[in-house]
């Protein structure tokens, strides 16, 4: 029987994760991006000769692709940076679509001319994903640097679709464009599509970007969320349908969180409840396996060693990840989004609670004992 | 008979699935699974082969009679069909 993507990933997802195969992963086949956006977790120059030098080579990435399907890989993830910056996207893309993966396309659709739509429609992705960064030029100038990203984004998404082309709508919300979530939700509806939306913001992974300086902060964050939730509340008694899917960070959606694997996971000694480290992993732009696009220690070296091997390598170093005992505890951790590749990136320790996402979940919980008082 | 060029029997994580490759997605979206008597079918189709020699081989690698194999077999072979999975 045919099965949609959700549907199927979620079924293989659980079957993997308890086998711990390898099924799912991401080729960030850059770093360098045409966008300049201050929330980044991954961020150097579409012109950074350095960084483009030390990129995998397309026989490289060729070479990946074969051993990592061969260790079970079903479910890939292109993405960057931005993907479309790299001259041999077409020759990977279509090499990789020959090799039996789903493929799902991570972008800011900035690059996406008529032309690449009409190359997609011939041997379309399992789904084209498209950043949205603002509802206008302005904020786009403001979040990403560049005023024109915003004409030529919407017409990507409304090319994509035209074609038929599977395409999600994403936009991660900080401090340049939190007003426009109204805007962004009118056209998502509009367009009969959901809106996912990124809410947490990651300290930076590298790069030049200031993630931190630009999110929102948790008392901002729950307003958004109210917001956000109300509007679809509203907007579902009238089309029966719900348009907003909440997404933790740009990673989640390639790791889901949560959910499936709580259950599964309690008392389990394994820092991750996501599929990291058990049947995920995500390779960097420059040839290194890691958990997650946010968590880049422990690593390994598929290169070297070979993609089996590495990703050996990883799931054993994953199992030597400590639990955080604090956030095991913690009365606020049914509405908190943590995880060992947060807490590391926020606090340089896998397993020390992280300020931000503790004044969060502690916020949410507190929101909700008000307001069913 | 036999199946059409263009898609690749895999095992992940203990379930059988077939995967459109390249062009194949435009006609075939999604993927289909299949159970682990219809991978030793599609793995027989692969090659061209006829109705008599697929039931031959379910009866060879499962116990079961004569009369249930060829029921499975041409109820594959039907689902194949319908969704133009065969060059006949």
């Amino acid at each position: 029987m045919a099965k949609t993507w959700s549907e199927l990933y979620s079924q293989l997802a659980m079957g993997a994760k308890e086998k711990k195969e390898f099924i799912a992963g991401s080729f960030e086949l850059t770093s360098r991006c045409n966008l300049r956006c201050k929330m980044c977790y991954v961020s150097h120059s579409a012109y950074d000769k350095h960084a483009k030098d030390k990129e995998l080579t397309t026989a490289q990435w060729i070479r990946l692709a074969e051993e990592a399907r061969d260790t079970g890989l079903l479910f890939l993830t292109l993405t960057g940076g931005e993907v479309f910056l790299r001259e041999d996207f077409k020759t990977l893309y279509e090499k990789f679509m020959n090799l039996g993966f789903l493929i799902n396309i991570y972008t800011n659709g900035t690059l996406i001319t008529p032309d690449i739509v009409n190359w997609l429609a011939a041997m379309p992705p399992s789904i084209v994903s498209v950043t949205l960064y603002g509802a206008s030029r302005e904020t786009y100038q403001k979040v990403t640097g560049l005023a024109g990203g915003y004409d030529k984004t919407i017409s990507a998404i409304d090319n994509l679709l035209a074609k038929g082309i599977p395409t999600e709508i994403k936009t991660t919300v900080i401090q340049g464009n939190k007003k426009d979530f109204d805007q962004l939700y009118d056209f998502v509806q509009q367009r009969n599509k959901a809106l996912g939306v990124v809410n947490y913001v990651s300290p930076s992974r590298e790069g030049s970007s200031d993630p931190c300086g630009n999110r929102l902060s948790p008392d901002e964050l729950l307003q958004y969320e109210i917001h956000m939730t109300k509007r679809d509340q509203e907007a579902a008694k009238k089309t029966g349908r719900k348009s907003i899917s909440k997404i933790e960070d740009a990673v989640s959606e390639v790791n889901p969180i949560k959910n499936n694997f709580e259950n599964h996971m309690k008392g389990s000694n394994f820092a991750f409840e996501c599929m990291s480290g058990s049947c995920a992993g995500w390779v960097t732009w420059d040839g290194r396996l890691i958990p997650c696009g946010i968590l880049d220690k422990p690593e390994s070296n598929p290169l070297e060693i070979g993609f089996r091997r590495a990703w050996e390598d990883i799931k054993q170093k994953c199992l030597l990840i400590p639990v955080c005992k604090v956030c095991r505890e913690c009365q606020y951790k049914s509405l908190c989004e943590k995880c060992p590749a947060r807490l590391y990136r926020e606090t340089g320790h896998y397993d020390q609670p992280a300020p931000y996402l503790c004044e969060l979940a502690q916020k949410r919980i507190e929101y909700n004992k008000k307001s069913t008082l | 008979m036999k199946i059409k060029e263009g898609f690749m029997l895999r095992e992940v994580a203990g379930q059988w699935l077939v995967v459109p490759l390249g062009e194949r997605v435009v006609e075939f979206s999604g993927i289909m699974t299949l159970s682990e008597s219809g991978a030793v079918l599609w793995r027989k189709m692969e090659q061209d082969v006829s109705s008599e020699e697929m039931i031959a081989t379910i009866l060879a690698e499962y116990n079961v009679d004569e009369e249930t194999a060829k029921t499975d077999v041409l109820e594959f072979i039907d689902k194949l069909r319908e969704k133009s999975l065969i060059e006949e």
